[in-house]
Parts: structure tokens; C-alpha cells; sequence
């Protein structure tokens, strides 16, 4: 099985495009890991609110639509797989222009993330703390944690920056089973 | 005016989409004017403020041998001299730009199309009979004017309409059909109510609050309302202050659903008619990322 972690960022929406994309890099990544997570089946999203899963449903349908030609009928089906797609992303309280403006408790928390999201560490992200997560802005990351009992046989980090103070992450895991 | 109502157009060889508008800037070739007073009399001037235009994003220049108010009388050979060699210089350097020329004359509108003019912009509401078949014949755009009737270069006195803006429609559409009839391509005609052309301020401010009236015809609109006097009897501004009121009408029309926008100032013309068109949810915004990071 694979999983993919995108942040649930609603810029990468249609409703909100831009002329000029303000998260060109981001959405390059999370496009192409969603379209190695469904490449041979389809996915599940687990998401921590509604915007986070509206978000993914988007991501997903224009991956099965480069896939399948009727995407919308693909995505009603995609419960029975066993590919996720975790909506999730780190503190957005990293600087003080950020959305939630600075808190120095961000970089260690995002460093403790990122490190068990690079490294395919599963049973990290079971251990996180989500009370701080929910301080720092952080989302998803009760979303992360149900990934706990995974056994990671490849990770790969796309993506990782903070444009706008908040850390996003574009990860690709495949997984045993 | 939602976007499905607005339609493709096409100015001589360059095509615009629905949700496209146009700058034309103006670039006088006239001594007298009265917002340059002359400017780009001389022929480098003008080419300078060709070249200035298009750097601030002007899609099209309206290149005008005579000045709209009464003056003294020039002849169609005076009128050719100032224009048509000016056109074919503008051609070959500014090949993507889009060139109109200001005339009511067929034969000047004759011999710039030659040398390669896009639209024949006629402020007198087709005064010279023969000039559709000059733009059907060269396959370029005409615009459309509303001028009550008045001889070309007179200004208003004591005109009265029942229904200024009936009035424009009934002429506008009339001298549109009338483009068709004679074989220009229904795509290029563009349809300009003539703010403060046989109209007074009242009149002038009336066709600016319905301008949706024309834009629901489907036929482009073009507005010229560039610092006129309209703008500045309404505030009390002499020509050279009236820029905002110029752009709080532009803003009027934009959201309205006017398409060409002829004009004097182009980087404050742009950026009204863009915040306007975004607005109305014709155009995205440039970048936005407050509050959806």
C-alpha cells in the first residue's frame, strides 16, 4: 500500500487559482505524489476537518483524472482501498508574519515531524504531541498518528518548506500489506 | 454582466476572449488636442508615446490627425500626411499592437488601412457614408459612435433627448447593422456610446449608469470617457485634474461590462478596470495567499 501526507492548504484549491499561483512548488509536489498514490488503485483521505478533506477529495479527483477518465466515479469507490492520503502540516506559528505569528516551540516540534515523516518512522508519529500540534496551528496531527502501526519500506520527502510560515510536508511512503 | 454574456471579439487581426479588456491608448498627432495641448505634435513625440504606452501594457493605440473640437479645417490631404506614414511606422515596429486610427474620412481610413491599421475608431457616427465599405474591404474593425445626429467637429448645444440611452442603442445598432450589411465581420464591430459627443454632462452621466443596457445588446463596448468634460463639470476639475473621476467612472462601466477602454492614463486605467473585472469575478486575482496558507 502507499501513503502520501499533503498539507491541507487552501490555496492549492480551484475556487481560489490565482493568476500567478502562490504555491507553485507546493502544488507540483502534492500533484505528483498524488498521482503515484493512484497510480495502480485508488485512496482513502483521513483529514482532521471538513476544509482539510475538501482539500484532498480535489487533489484526488484531478489525480484519478489524469488516471481514468471519470474520476468522480472512482473517488465513490475509493473506500475500499487500502491507499491514504493524510491531510497534514506543521506548526504555523514559525515566524511572525505566519498566520499564528511566532512561537519558538514550532521548530522543534516540526523537526521531531519531519524527521519520522523523512525517515518512514512510523511509530513517531503515534508519539507526537497533539495538544502542542493544536497550539502551534498545527493540522492533522491526529491524522498522523493513525499511521502509527505501519511497517514504512520507503520514504520520500518531495517537499518541505515553510513559504508563509507554515511547514508543509509532501511525503511518499510505501508501506508492507 | 456575468462572463457568458460577454463574447469573443476581434479587433482587425487580433482576437480578444470573453473575458478579455482592451487599453487603447491614445496618441494625438495634432497640434491642439485639448488634454496634451499638442504633446506629440512632432512625429518623434508621438512615436515616444507609442512606445511608453505599450511598455505600460497598452494592448492598442488610437492614433487621431484631428482634434475632436471645432478648429481650424483639415483637409484629407493634411490629415493623411499626419497619420498614415506615423500608422506604417507604428506596424512595423509594434507588430502585436493593436493599431486603431481616429477618422470619419474613408479615403484617410482607406490609406491607413494599407499600411496596416486594425480599426477605424469613427467619433462621428458614420458621418462619411463609405467608411463601412473601407473596413469591410480591408477586413479590419469599425467602432460604432452615438452623436445625435451633431456634424462632425460641433459641439452639443441644447440637445434634448426623450431617452439619451434609447437614443444611443437605436444609432449604435443602426450603424452596427449597417457595418454588417456591408460585409464587416459581425466579430469586429465594437458599439461606443460617445460620452460628452452630442451629449450634455446629464446625458453623459446617464449613459455611464446604464451602460449595461448597451453591453446586454452583445455587441463590445467601448468607452472614451478619459478626462472629459463630463467628468469635469461633474466635479468642478479642469482638464489636467481629472484622473480620479475619470477612473471612478471607468469603474462604473467596467462593472457594467464595457471592453474597450480608450484613454490617456494606462497604468491607473489598467489596474481600475483589472480590480473592477476581478470583482465582478471575470478575472482571478494576480496572487492571493492571505488566509489560505
Amino acid at each position: 500500500m502507499r501513503v502520501v501526507v499533503v498539507p491541507p492548504v487552501p490555496a492549492l484549491l480551484s475556487r481560489y487559482a490565482s493568476l500567478t499561483d502562490p504555491v507553485p512548488e507546493l502544488r507540483a509536489a502534492c500533484v505528483s505524489a498524488v498521482a503515484w498514490l493512484v497510480e495502480h488503485d485508488d485512496a482513502r483521505i483521513v483529514a482532521a476537518d471538513d476544509q482539510a478533506r475538501r482539500i484532498g477529495e480535489e487533489l484526488l479527483a484531478q489525480g484519478l483524472a489524469g488516471r481514468v477518465a471519470s474520476a468522480s466515479e472512482r473517488i465513490e469507490t475509493r473506500i475500499e482501498t487500502g491507499n491514504i492520503l493524510v491531510m497534514a502540516n506543521g506548526s504555523a506559528r514559525r515566524s511572525e508574519k505566519a498566520p499564528g505569528h511566532l512561537d519558538e516551540r514550532s521548530f522543534g516540534f516540526d523537526s521531531e515531524v519531519e524527521a519520522a515523516l523523512a525517515a518512514g518512522d512510523a511509530a513517531a508519529l503515534g508519539g507526537l504531541d497533539a495538544r502542542l500540534g493544536a497550539e502551534l496551528l498545527a493540522s492533522g496531527i491526529g491524522a498522523l498518528a493513525t499511521l502509527a502501526d505501519l511497517t514504512v519500506t520507503r520514504a520520500v520527502m518531495d517537499y518541505a518548506d515553510d513559504p508563509f510560515g507554515v511547514r508543509y510536508w509532501v511525503v511518499r511512503w510505501e508501506c508492507a500489506s | 454582466m456575468t462572463l457568458e454574456t460577454l463574447r469573443p471579439f476581434r479587433l482587425g487581426r487580433h482576437r480578444f476572449g470573453e473575458d478579455a479588456t482592451v487599453m487603447m491608448a491614445i496618441v494625438n498627432r495634432t497640434p491642439d488636442s485639448f488634454y496634451d495641448k499638442g504633446a506629440t505634435w512632432a512625429e518623434s513625440a508621438a512615436f515616444d508615446r507609442v512606445r511608453l504606452v505599450v511598455e505600460q501594457g497598452a494592448e492598442m493605440v488610437d492614433i487621431g490627425g484631428i482634434k475632436a473640437a471645432p478648429g481650424a479645417e483639415i483637409s484629407v490631404a493634411e490629415e493623411k500626411a499626419r497619420v498614415v506614414d506615423f500608422v506604417a511606422r507604428v506596424r512595423e515596429e509594434h507588430p502585436h499592437v493593436v493599431i486603431s486610427v481616429d477618422t470619419w474620412r474613408a479615403e484617410v481610413a482607406d490609406a491607413v488601412c494599407a499600411v496596416g491599421a486594425d480599426v477605424l475608431n469613427d467619433a462621428w457616427g458614420g458621418a462619411d457614408p463609405e467608411l463601412v465599405d473601407v473596413a469591410a474591404a480591408h477586413d479590419v474593425s469599425i467602432v460604432c459612435t452615438h452623436t445625435g445626429g451633431v456634424r462632425v467637429r460641433t459641439r452639443p448645444h441644447r440637445i434634448e433627448y426623450d431617452d439619451v440611452v434609447a437614443a444611443v442603442l437605436h444609432d449604435t445598432l443602426a450603424y452596427a447593422d449597417r457595418a454588417v450589411a456591408a460585409g464587416v465581420d459581425p466579430e469586429a464591430v465594437v458599439i461606443d456610446p460617445a460620452h460628452d459627443f452630442g451629449k450634455n454632462t446629464f446625458h453623459s452621466l446617464e449613459v455611464t449608469r446604464r451602460l449595461g443596457e448597451l453591453v446586454a445588446t452583445g455587441w463590445p463596448v467601448l468607452v472614451s470617457l478619459s478626462n472629459k468634460d463630463f467628468v469635469g463639470e461633474t466635479l468642478d476639475q479642469p482638464v489636467g485634474s481629472r484622473l480620479v473621476g475619470t477612473l471612478a467612472a471607468t469603474s462604473v462601466c467596467a462593472l457594467a461590462g464595457a471592453r474597450v477602454y480608450r484613454v490617456h492614463e494606462v497604468v491607473e486605467t489598467r489596474q481600475t478596470v483589472d480590480m473592477v473585472w476581478t470583482i465582478a469575478g471575470r478575472r482571478p486575482p494576480a496572487r492571493a495567499i492571505r488566509g489560505l496558507a
